[in-house]
């Protein structure tokens, strides 16, 4: 039979509550009053079956252990007891009373390499290539838009010029359907006059007649073509006379 | 007189009945409906559900059903500006107005660099990893009201909310961090009490590095000088100011970053939290020391 000597020791709530409802100060406890305590086998087992009965929660083992902020299991009860995934979270949950040993926290060996390999995979590229491949990115993009400026500045520039080409361009078509408008009018009234009288265009002799009118207008006009032809000729060789006898002057 | 005669007789006749009790109170005709249905011949013939069609057989067609016609929300077939919207990234907003809140309401300890972990632990900002949110985005809401000196990190911000926060002295990163970090900012008791070592935070994305990389937004990946560059700049363009940073007593605070690879301020990667017993364990394996430093 063992005994041992222990300070006595009052639970807080208890001096708590005295301390609440007593009217005057409760007497002061005699520090370091010696009480025996027993430890016997006999003792303890019956300090547990006292335990036992107190316990009127009706609650499982499992359940009773985890309530009072202990492990539930000290033994495995399933499968997934045996994982390392539950014996990480049992040292997470219980720290160090959970008896896990800590050193299950980090990766093994083989799951680094797999993450690792992962990793190159998920992410092939470091944070400097991803920095010049948006920079290339940016720059060819902004390549285009000023090629596509340039281009339309170098476009633009001409505009004034086609407009103009474009006006003289409409406006000739105007002039020259005007003045064969005008030369076909001038036939008939010459047409007209030669007969003396309105003649129903659509008169064969008047056709005829504007045949025939056509045809010596083309005539004069081939002639005045040659004249001017030949016009331009004579001055040509008088400008390469001027020109030989004005070097023989020099000479 | 006639009516002085009736006005009489009804006083009497007023007088003469009892005072208004509980006992002779009672509801106004129609107010109870009850909800039974009625079962007799005449009582239990349609019982409000109609007659013929989807009403009586009480077949409620799914939304937007036109009964075979061409639906409305189907009609414009597709919309280009919304391709591939379930991919990007979102930034739930948080406005400078709630930040001020929780400041002055001292939810959030201003001595301390915040991020996004001690923003969540206020209650008054919630997002979810899963749906592609990747963090906050502070917003230009109550700017103008805006007084407290801060070193915050966030994850977007745009240029007046960061002239609003330098102007006050105060300091704005913005930070990536990839969904499975953001599973351990917005929960880290969870995390902990998961038993696993802390990880390392990932590298952002391609179509993301532009944005954490430029000066201008504060990006956590930029280059330190060209930052203080950019401060001044927008100082200057915004026509405030700047405080002194450096001879503010809590100069070594706002210094305070977070390294692009750590997840929680004070804790590196590779570190295991025993909230139990409250320590640290550090890893000495030169295997694990290389994985969490590189």
């Amino acid at each position: 039979m063992n005994l041992c000597v222990k300070t006595k020791v009052f639970r807080p709530q208890l001096i708590g509550s005295i301390c609440h409802f007593a009217t005057t100060s409760p007497e002061s406890l005699e520090q370091n009053e010696q009480v025996l305590i027993d430890d016997s086998d006999e003792a303890l087992a019956r300090e547990a079956e006292i335990e036992k009965k107190r316990n009127i929660s009706r609650l499982s083992a499992g359940h009773f252990n985890q309530i009072n902020g202990r492990r539930p299991y000290e033994l495995p009860q399933h499968l997934a007891h045996l994982t390392v995934k539950y014996n990480r979270k049992l040292y997470g949950k219980y720290g160090s009373a959970s008896g896990v040993n800590p050193s299950l926290c980090w990766p093994s060996k083989k799951e680094i390499q797999e993450k690792l390999e992962y990793e190159s995979v998920a992410f092939p590229f470091t944070i400097k290539e991803m920095m010049d491949a948006a920079a290339q990115k940016k720059r060819e993009e902004q390549e285009v838009i000023e090629k596509r400026e340039k281009d339309l500045a170098a476009k633009f520039a001409k505009v004034a010029i086609w407009k103009k080409e474009l006006n003289d361009k409409l406006n000739k078509k105007v002039a020259e359907a005007q003045a064969a408008k005008e030369k076909k009018e001038r036939l008939v009234e010459e047409v007209r006059r030669h007969f003396g009288f309105t003649l129903d265009p659509r008169d064969e002799r008047f056709q005829e007649m504007l045949a025939k009118r056509e045809k010596e207008q083309k005539k004069a006009e081939k002639m005045a073509r040659k004249e001017a032809k030949e016009k331009q000729m004579l001055v040509k060789l008088q400008q390469k006379n001027a020109e030989i006898s004005e070097g023989a002057k020099k000479s | 007189m006639g009516s002085r005669q009736i006005t009489e007789k009804s006083l009497s006749m007023l007088r003469s009945l009892p005072r208004i009790s509980l006992s002779n109170l009672r509801d106004n005709p129609g107010s109870k409906k009850t909800s039974k249905r009625g079962r007799a011949q005449h009582g239990g013939d349609k019982h409000g559900a109609g007659n013929k069609g989807s009403g009586q057989r009480q077949n409620y067609m799914r939304l937007g059903y036109e009964t075979g016609n061409n639906p409305f929300y189907l009609r414009v077939p597709q919309e280009h500006y919304y391709r591939g919207h379930h991919l990007r990234r979102q930034y739930p907003p948080l406005s400078l107005l709630q930040l001020q809140h929780i400041i002055d309401k001292d939810r959030v300890d201003i001595n301390k660099p915040i991020d996004i972990a001690s923003i969540v632990k206020t209650g008054t900002y919630n997002f979810y990893p899963d749906q592609k949110h990747f963090g906050i985005n502070l917003t230009d809401e109550g700017i103008d009201i805006f007084k407290a000196k801060i070193n915050i990190e966030v994850q977007w911000a745009s240029e007046q909310v960061i002239a609003a926060i330098e102007r006050n002295g105060g300091v704005i990163t913005t930070a990536y961090y990839d969904p499975h970090s953001l599973y351990l900012l917005k929960n880290p008791k969870k995390f902990f009490e998961s038993g696993q070592a802390i990880p390392r935070r990932m590298i952002p994305p391609p179509d993301a590095i532009e944005y954490y990389t430029n000066p201008e937004n504060r990006g956590y990946l930029a280059d330190p000088d060209k930052v203080s560059e950019e401060r001044l700049k927008l100082a200057q363009k915004y026509g405030y100011q700047l405080p002194n940073i450096e001879s503010d007593p809590e100069y070594s605070m706002f210094c305070e970053r977070k390294d692009p690879r750590q997840i929680f301020f004070g804790l590196e990667p590779g570190w295991v939290v025993n909230l139990k017993d409250k320590f640290i364990l550090k890893p000495k394996d030169e295997e694990l020391l290389q994985y969490y430093s590189a």
